[in-house]
């Protein structure tokens, strides 16, 4: 089996508090030192160096994974563990601050369902802007336009524009739209049960329809271990943003987690 | 591809390598092209929510410089009687009005970029640079509605026999509106990168472009001002594009071949800077923001 996803050890680190000095003037002396070579003159007593500055926090340590083609990865791990961290990276939204990911075909992040949603834009109208938001291109939304509204059950409100949509009928239509792209990896932060219970159901088969019948790589990220089970083929546990054990039989990665939960 | 194939030679199989380190100068315009159904749907979207659920629908995209026209007509015209460069007073102020909102709201609109669509920034990938050019075209298509209304009067004033004449630089209004659009986007993406840290900035723009305004010849033409100040206007890039547009569709004013050079280079400069903060921030300002 192909390697899809590659990621060499992937660090990220954020800063605690407020970002900057508060002022542009000391801003541009600590920037006027550091390219000059010289200690940050606003560097508090007892910071050293760069690497030991407490207001630093390191949301991913050193994180190493490789996912092949058509595995399904579910990540677990307490809040916090770095989970979403790693989502983002792979999804391009923030850049890693060590390592390297590297990855195989089109990929697909679902951070949130509905994304780029616009209220005075209609039904039909939003499906479009979504779809191509998520990277899909318009001739295949058309293709798949009917599966989409059949699959969110609100044939007759695709003309109106979402304002005037229910919570429920919104977030039908938008994770229809999620439900029907065609990525090859897929990434998904705890986004798929919506709706009431049997629209959730619907959701869940759904996914594991994608994934599991279409060969897709798909990483999810949930703290429903149910699902987790129900949907992934291999599951992987970080902590305090290192990787603690990634396991091909999903059972032994819960175990372990419930065993840290617990300790 | 086997298991220990992590090394430099087999980079060539991957689609995508995320790394931390940015390219200084990066436009990516394959990734932009095949986004370009996003592109054109965000335009839509920006054209459309104007005047959805308005009684005078897509009219609000020419009532505005009209009523600017009428105003400043008044004001600068009647009351304060500065010159148009024996320019029928409509066809002066409306042309003026017309090219400094398509430059003002490109500016403005770009500079908000990573603030207003923080939230999409933050949940999903597509290139960034997508939003400002998307703004370019969404203002392009007002301006080219503006400029029939403009056509409207032009037409009237040769009817009715005023010595109003386009000149064979007529041809230059796409550069010239090119290099508006390509002035506005520079300001405002480097604009738009420094506001994701110090919010300063963004109180200051408002306020900003409308004393821009009246430093560049909207109101006034260049010929009013006082040579000992003339030099002042060739630090302003808008002022010379102002005033070639004029020249070009009304056939009055001149065309400053230095000034535009001058123009033109810092429109280049700006662009390039712009594009330099715009790939830095891009990466990682959701987490900043």
């Amino acid at each position: 089996m192909a390697r899809v996803i590659s990621i060499e050890h992937v660090s990220k680190q954020y800063r605690l508090g407020v970002i900057n000095n508060g002022r542009l003037y000391k801003d541009i002396q600590s920037l006027w030192a550091k390219w000059r070579g010289k200690d940050d003159p606003w560097t508090k007593i007892g910071e050293q160096s760069k690497n030991f500055r407490r207001d630093r926090f390191w949301a991913l340590r050193d994180v190493s994974l490789s996912i092949e083609k058509g595995e399904r990865l579910g990540l677990i791990g307490r809040n916090g563990a770095g989970k979403s961290t790693l989502l983002k990276i792979l999804s391009r939204i923030t850049a890693p601050t060590e390592g390297l990911v590297k990855i195989k075909g089109t990929i697909t992040s679902l951070l949130e369902i509905g994304t780029g949603f616009h209220p005075e834009l209609t039904g039909r109208e939003n499906v479009f802007l979504n779809g191509t938001i998520l990277g899909m291109k318009k001739r295949d939304i058309e293709k798949k336009f009917d599966e989409i509204v059949d699959f969110s059950e609100i044939e007759e409100f695709i003309d109106t524009p979402v304002k005037r949509y229910s919570s429920g009928m919104y977030v039908r239509l938008a994770f229809a739209v999620a439900a029907h792209l065609d990525s090859d990896i897929l990434v998904a932060d705890e986004v798929i049960a919506v709706g009431d219970v049997k629209f959730q159901q619907k959701c869940l088969g759904k996914m594991e329809d994608v994934s599991k019948n279409e060969g897709r790589t798909v990483l999810f990220v949930s703290h429903n271990l149910g699902a987790i089970e129900q949907l992934c083929n291999t599951c992987a546990l970080l902590e305090h943003g290192q990787l603690v054990v990634k396991e091909d039989k999903v059972k032994d990665a819960i175990e372990r987690y419930n065993q840290l939960l617990s300790s | 591809m086997n298991e220990h194939a992590t090394d430099a030679p087999t980079d060539g199989d991957w689609t995508t390598i995320i790394c931390p380190k940015e390219r200084l100068f990066e436009l990516n315009i394959r990734e932009i092209i095949r986004y370009r159904d996003l592109l054109l749907l965000l335009v839509r979207r920006d054209f459309v929510s104007v005047y959805k659920q308005t009684v005078l629908g897509p009219l609000w995209f020419i009532i505005q410089p009209l009523i600017t026209t009428f105003m400043y007509m008044f004001v600068f015209g009647n009351i304060a009687r500065m010159s148009t460069d024996n320019i029928p007073q409509p066809l002066f102020y409306f042309s003026g009005t017309m090219l400094w909102s398509f430059f003002s709201t490109n500016l403005t609109k770009s500079a908000d970029t990573f603030i207003a669509n923080a939230g999409l920034f933050g949940k999903i990938y597509f290139p960034r640079f997508i939003i400002p050019i998307s703004y370019i075209i969404t203002n392009s298509f007002t301006l080219v509605i503006q400029a029939t209304v403009f056509s409207a009067f032009y037409l009237y004033y040769t009817v009715s026999g005023h010595a109003v004449s386009v000149t064979t630089a007529i041809l230059f209004v796409p550069v010239f509106l090119c290099q508006l659009a390509a002035l506005s986007v520079g300001c405002g993406i480097i604009v738009s990168s420094l506001t994701t840290k110090y919010r300063d900035l963004k109180n200051l723009l408002n306020f900003g472009m409308q004393l821009w305004m009246y430093a560049t010849p909207i109101v006034y033409p260049l010929s009013m001002v006082p040579d000992k100040w003339r030099w002042a206007f060739v630090l302003n890039p808008v002022s010379p594009i102002i005033e070639s547009f004029r020249f070009a569709v009304v056939g009055r004013g001149h065309i400053d071949g230095w000034q535009m050079i001058v123009s033109f280079g810092a429109t280049l400069v700006i662009l390039f800077f712009g594009i330099i903060l715009f790939n830095h921030n891009e990466r990682t300002f959701i987490d900043i923001i």
